[in-house]
Order: structure tokens, then sequence, then C-alpha cells
């Protein structure tokens, strides 16, 4: 399948935004100004939707063929690109955006052209799928695992190095009351929030390497 | 084959000199008259690549390289100028934040000298003994001043530890330092196994000239980048210039305690940072102890690969050496770090302080430490950023150089990796303290001997 490799989708979407050269600020203007504002990391609104590794939307205004001979050619629009790598499902997926952050994709989306909104679901996955471009070979950073197990596990390597760096060499007793203490309170933590730069614990704080 | 015109090339880009004793001059070029006049000067008697016959090894030498503001300086054009690559033109102060120069190691607390961008040259003495030094060292400054073409700023003395009246390949911490450097083609020396590229088959074979010296393909095939005029590029090469303190009584204190912790005891748990032995035995080769005849031999004292040693067992995989030069350790037989080699060149400065007196950390005392290639940016840069002060190539987090690398909180631990043997244990070295510190630094580029010509003759014609 050239959108997904293993659980991993690789969703890459292009969305005609609107030409209408009566109004002051265009419709890619407006979204250029309203992407730059989004808030990032654990606030960004994508963080909601929890299967996303990583996503990026970027404004296309034109390709540009560098060359020569010089040629004039064009795109028939702008478009709005959403790429996004997720853990899942594309229908499971959307159906998340739309019930999870339902404003932000309409604040987006509305600039472009034929956008349905959100409201109907069903509507909205269909719009979606017909701006759907195959991906074909997509590099996905991430092993092949949900958000929140790829979050807990970092969150295992620092808490357990940790672990490590300050019980080494205890008597063998002491070392397994010590991990099964450590153990319980691993359990319990809660995982990591999606988008964090910084997975931090008591004694020792790692950044995240993404 | 690529042929090398050897009397084109600084020396001091062909080969270390194995001279026990260094002057780097510093200086601020003042006029470019008179500074093209000292240029011209000094490439009369600039040390070139030439060979030296059995005997005839001179009794010092002199080699010359030039940051981007002295080149400004000297007047070069403003279409040459601008054709030099943004790191150099830049200089190493300006790229801190991507060399983690930053804390202890900001720039703003380097000596005084690099506080500003008045380092446009850097003239390098080298010789046998102090006198020799001394004297080659006058005769460049009375050069100077008779040209009228630069100011001494500063003079940084280095020099080869001496033990028992003879000096040593060992640096301040008591390591053996300077084994090999990368081969590349076109310089007249056997290759020596372990220092050059691996082959698909698993031999060693030397890298593209291009690799180091601008105007020879490299290892993708291509020229390097160069300036224009083509000819001020060619058979010349970049340098980072590093001045670097070492806390020798930290290092000391925490390979003390660390190893009464480590099973393996102080002297392995030293071998386990730097991934040799103090005495220069590779660890990956001789993981259980030091041994003198490996040192010795050529064929095998940099003969080795990580590729059947994963797991970090005899070398770890966060060890210096293996940080500096992973070999295979990254697959794809070594294909991965061909790109990313650097020429090393360098010496310790200071006293050195006998294992057995006590040291202190606040005396004057470090190396120089010189990278030379034909990118800074994807040869030094790179491997400051990616393999020193950060650990993600080889799946170690945040991790950084145990030795060299700037710890803060979060990233001072080191993992020596161990077996179920309980005298190879595994181990973290944990808290690890700022073992060195940055005092200062620069981006230089050694002209040829033709270069340097053009530069003295106000010549340089990038049209």
């Amino acid at each position: 399948m050239p959108n997904q490799s293993g659980n991993m989708y690789g969703l890459t979407i292009l969305s005609p935004i609107i030409d209408d050269q009566t109004i002051r600020i265009s419709h890619d203007s407006a979204l250029r100004i309203y992407l730059k504002k989004l808030p990032r990391h654990e606030d960004g609104p994508f963080a909601k939707v929890s299967a996303t590794h990583l996503c990026r939307l970027v404004v296309m205004d034109d390709v540009v063929f560098v060359g020569a001979p010089a040629k004039q050619e064009h795109l028939n629009s702008k478009y709005l690109v959403f790429s996004s790598n997720f853990y899942g499902d594309l229908d499971a997926y959307l159906a998340d955006m739309a019930a999870k952050i339902p404003d932000v994709v309409n604040d987006i989306w509305s600039h472009c052209v034929g956008y349905p909104g959100v409201r109907d679901p069903k509507a909205f996955a269909t719009y979606m799928k017909k701006c759907q471009i195959e991906t074909t070979f997509f590099f996905a950073a991430v092993n092949d695992r949900t958000v929140e197990q790829t979050l807990r596990a970092l969150q295992n390597k620092v808490e357990f190095a940790a672990f490590v760096e300050e019980n080494q060499g205890k008597p063998a007793a002491e070392l397994q009351a010590a991990f099964s203490t450590f153990w319980q309170r691993l359990e319990q933590l809660p995982p990591p929030r999606a988008g964090a730069r910084e997975l931090t614990r008591a004694s020792v704080s790692e950044k995240a390497s993404w | 084959m690529v042929k090398l015109n050897p009397f084109d090339i600084q020396g001091f880009v062909a080969r270390g000199y194995n001279l026990p004793k260094a002057n780097f001059l510093l200086a601020e070029i003042l006029d470019a008259d008179a500074g093209r006049h000292l240029v011209q000067r000094v490439a009369g008697q600039v040390t070139t690549a030439e060979r030296w016959e059995q005997g005839k090894k001179p009794l010092s030498t002199l080699n010359i390289a030039f940051t981007w503001q002295g080149f400004v300086k000297l007047g070069l054009p403003d279409a040459t100028l601008i054709s030099f690559p943004v790191e150099f033109c830049q200089g190493m102060r300006l790229r801190n934040r991507i060399l983690g120069d930053v804390g202890k190691n900001d720039p703003k607390y380097w000596d005084p000298v690099w506080q500003d961008d008045k380092v446009h040259v850097w003239l390098a003495i080298n010789a046998i003994n102090p006198d020799e030094l001394a004297k080659r060292t006058a005769e460049v400054c009375r050069l100077m001043e008779e040209t009228g073409g630069a100011r001494l700023l500063a003079t940084q003395s280095a020099s080869s530890v001496y033990i028992d009246g003879k000096p040593t390949p060992k640096e301040h911490f008591g390591f053996t330092d300077g084994f090999g450097n990368p081969d590349f083609e076109g310089v007249e020396r056997d290759t020596i196994p372990g220092q050059g590229k691996l082959t698909p088959d698993g031999k060693w074979a030397p890298l593209a000239t291009g690799e180091f010296i601008l105007g020879y393909p490299d290892e993708s095939q291509e020229l390097p980048a160069c300036p224009v005029p083509y000819l001020l590029g060619i058979n010349g090469t970049y340098m980072a210039y590093r001045k670097i303190h070492q806390n020798v009584a930290t290092f000391r204190k925490y390979l003390e305690e660390k190893g009464k912790e480590y099973a393996g005891g102080k002297e392995k748990l030293a071998a386990k940072l730097a991934g040799r032995w103090r005495d220069g035995t590779p660890v990956e080769l001789s993981p259980d102890q030091p041994d003198p005849a490996l040192v010795k031999d050529q064929q095998r004292n940099t003969n080795f690969t990580y590729g059947n040693d994963a797991g970090g067992v005899r070398c770890p995989v966060g060890g210096h050496i293996r940080r500096m030069n992973p070999r295979d350790a990254f697959g794809f037989n070594g294909a991965l770090v061909n790109r990313r080699r650097i020429m090393r060149r360098g010496l310790p400065y200071g006293e050195y302080t006998p294992e057995d007196q006590p040291a202190r950390d606040e005396d004057d005392h470090g190396i120089v430490f010189m990278a030379l290639g034909a990118s800074l940016f994807r040869q030094f840069e790179f491997v400051q950023q990616q393999w020193v002060e950060y650990g993600n190539d080889a799946h170690l987090g945040n991790d950084k150089d145990p030795l060299v690398g700037r710890h803060d909180e979060g990233s001072n631990k080191h993992i020596v990796q161990g077996t179920a043997d309980p005298a190879n244990a595994p181990f973290i070295c944990r808290n690890l303290p700022q073992f060195v510190e940055m005092r200062g630094g620069g981006y230089f580029f050694l002209p040829s001997l033709t270069a340097l010509r053009l530069i003295g003759d106000g010549s340089v014609d990038p049209r």
C-alpha cells in the first residue's frame, strides 16, 4: 500500500485554496497568517488528535521550473498541503480530527474550495479523500507503534536509566526492593503529553529527540 | 589515481610534522597593502608537502592560514569573499549554538583574543626544540614588523608532554593521543589498515582526496565547493582551530571515585570513556588489559571495526573514539562515515602534572585541537554537533561524548555496556562533570602556495 508502512499511514492532502481577487486579504494570505499563529508542541491542535506522530500544514503557491529553456508552467490553483504521519486507519483518523478539533479544521479548510465543514463527518471524510494524493514512498521517523506507546517507551528509558544510575552496585536484596518500588511507580505514571518537547523526571530531564 | 603537487600544498595539510614544540601566532592585519607584502614574504618560507629525504627533516616549519575577516582585511574582491561557505564567513564564534559552545563553553568566556574579529591570520611554527622554536618565531615576528603587515595579538604555545626529558604522545589526562589520521589518495605513504575507508570486502582503502583538499573529487564523486577564482581554492583546505582547556583534577577525581564503583577498576573505566586504554591500546581489540605490543604495531593499532560489537561490550557505543570515527558501527560497510572524517592536528599546551602529583583544574593546560577538511560544515561541524554533543545516531538519546562533551543536567551520563561476566559488568557513569572547556577558536583557510602568491600579488581575480 503506497500510503502505508506497517501501521503507519503517510497521508498527503492537497486542498485547492479559494481564489477570490475581490477581498483585501486573499485566502492563501489569511491561511498563512492563521497557521503561523497556531500554538505548537503540547498546545498544538494535533496533539489532541492522538494518532498523530507528526504533521505539517503548508501553503503551496506554485511550483517553479528552474532550468533552461525557461518554462512558464503553473499550478491550476494555490494549494493547502496537509501531510500527516499517523498510526492506524484513515477513516478513524479523519473522524477523530472532526471530533477533537472541529473549530481548527473549520478555520483552516474554510479557505479551501468545496469544503463542506465537519458537522457531517462523512461529508468531511469524503472531501478529504477527494483531495488525497498517493504518498508513494515515505519515511516515518518513528517505530511502528502508537504515539502513546512511543512516549511511554521514551519515558521508560529515561526512568530506567535514572534508576540504574542511582542503584547500580547495591546488594541484590536492596536492589530488588528498590526495583519493585520503581516498577510500581512507573506503572502509575501518566504517559507524557503528546507533543511535549521534554520528558522530565524529578532528578533527570531528557529532551525528547524529535 | 590523483597526483598531488607537493610543492603547492602546505605541509601542515598533508601530514602531522611530529615535531614536539609549536607556537601558533594569532595576528591582526592592519593594512591591506602591507598585509599582502607580508603574505608574499611568508609564501617564500612556507613549509610545503615536499617529501623529506632521510635525515633532512627541517628543524622548524612555518605555515599560514586566514580567517574570512583576514581575507576581508587583505582586500580580496567582494565577488571572491561571498563565494566562501557561510560557516567560514561567520567564523566559529557565531556558530556557537551549532557547536554546543554554550554554557561554560560560551564564547563570552573565551580568551580575550577571540572576543572580537581581530584574529585574521594564523602563523604556525613547529620545531624540534625550544631553541629552534624561539629562533623561527623571532624571524616571523621580525617579518611582521618589517612589513608592517600584521600585529601580533597572542602567541599560543604548545608542546608535547615531556616525561623523563623525552617528548611523548600523551595528553593531560594521560591518554596516548594522535593515533591515525584518515588516509587519502595522493599522499605518498603506505596505506595503514584502519585509517581510510572500508571497502565492501572489509579491506581499507584511502579516502577520496577531495574530502581533505579542494580541487579534487570527493567521496560523492563531486568537486568540493570552491571559492572563486578556482585557483584560490585548489590545493587549499579549511581548518577549525580550538583551544580546549582540560580540567585535569576533575578528571582524575572522577576516575578515582567511579573507578571504585566500577567492577573493572579505574584504568578500565578510563579505557571505556576513551575507547583506548591510557597507553593507547584500542579497547575494542584488547578489552581486558592494555597491550604495549599492539600500541606499537602500526598494522594493528588502528585496524579494527565495531560491526561485531554492536552492543558495545568491548568499546562502549558512546566511547570517545567510537563517536569520533564510528567506522562500520552504523552499518553499510562504514559508508555513512566517509564524508564525516576530519584530519586532526594538535598539541597539548601548559604544564603536565605527573599522575603522582596533585593537579589543579585552574592551571592553564589543555590541548590545541585542529581539524582539517574540505567542508567545515559537513565534516567538523557535523561531528561536533551530532557525535560529540548528541547521541541519536548511536541510539544514545541525548548522551554526549563522555570526555569532550559539554555536560549539564539531563545529559551527563555515559553508558558502559557490559556482559554477564562480573569483571565486565555494565556500568552507568553518572553525573559526568565537564572535563574540558572551550577557551577560544576560529575557522581558517590554509591556501596553496599558488594562492598565497596570488593573495600576496593582489591578483586574486574572480572574473
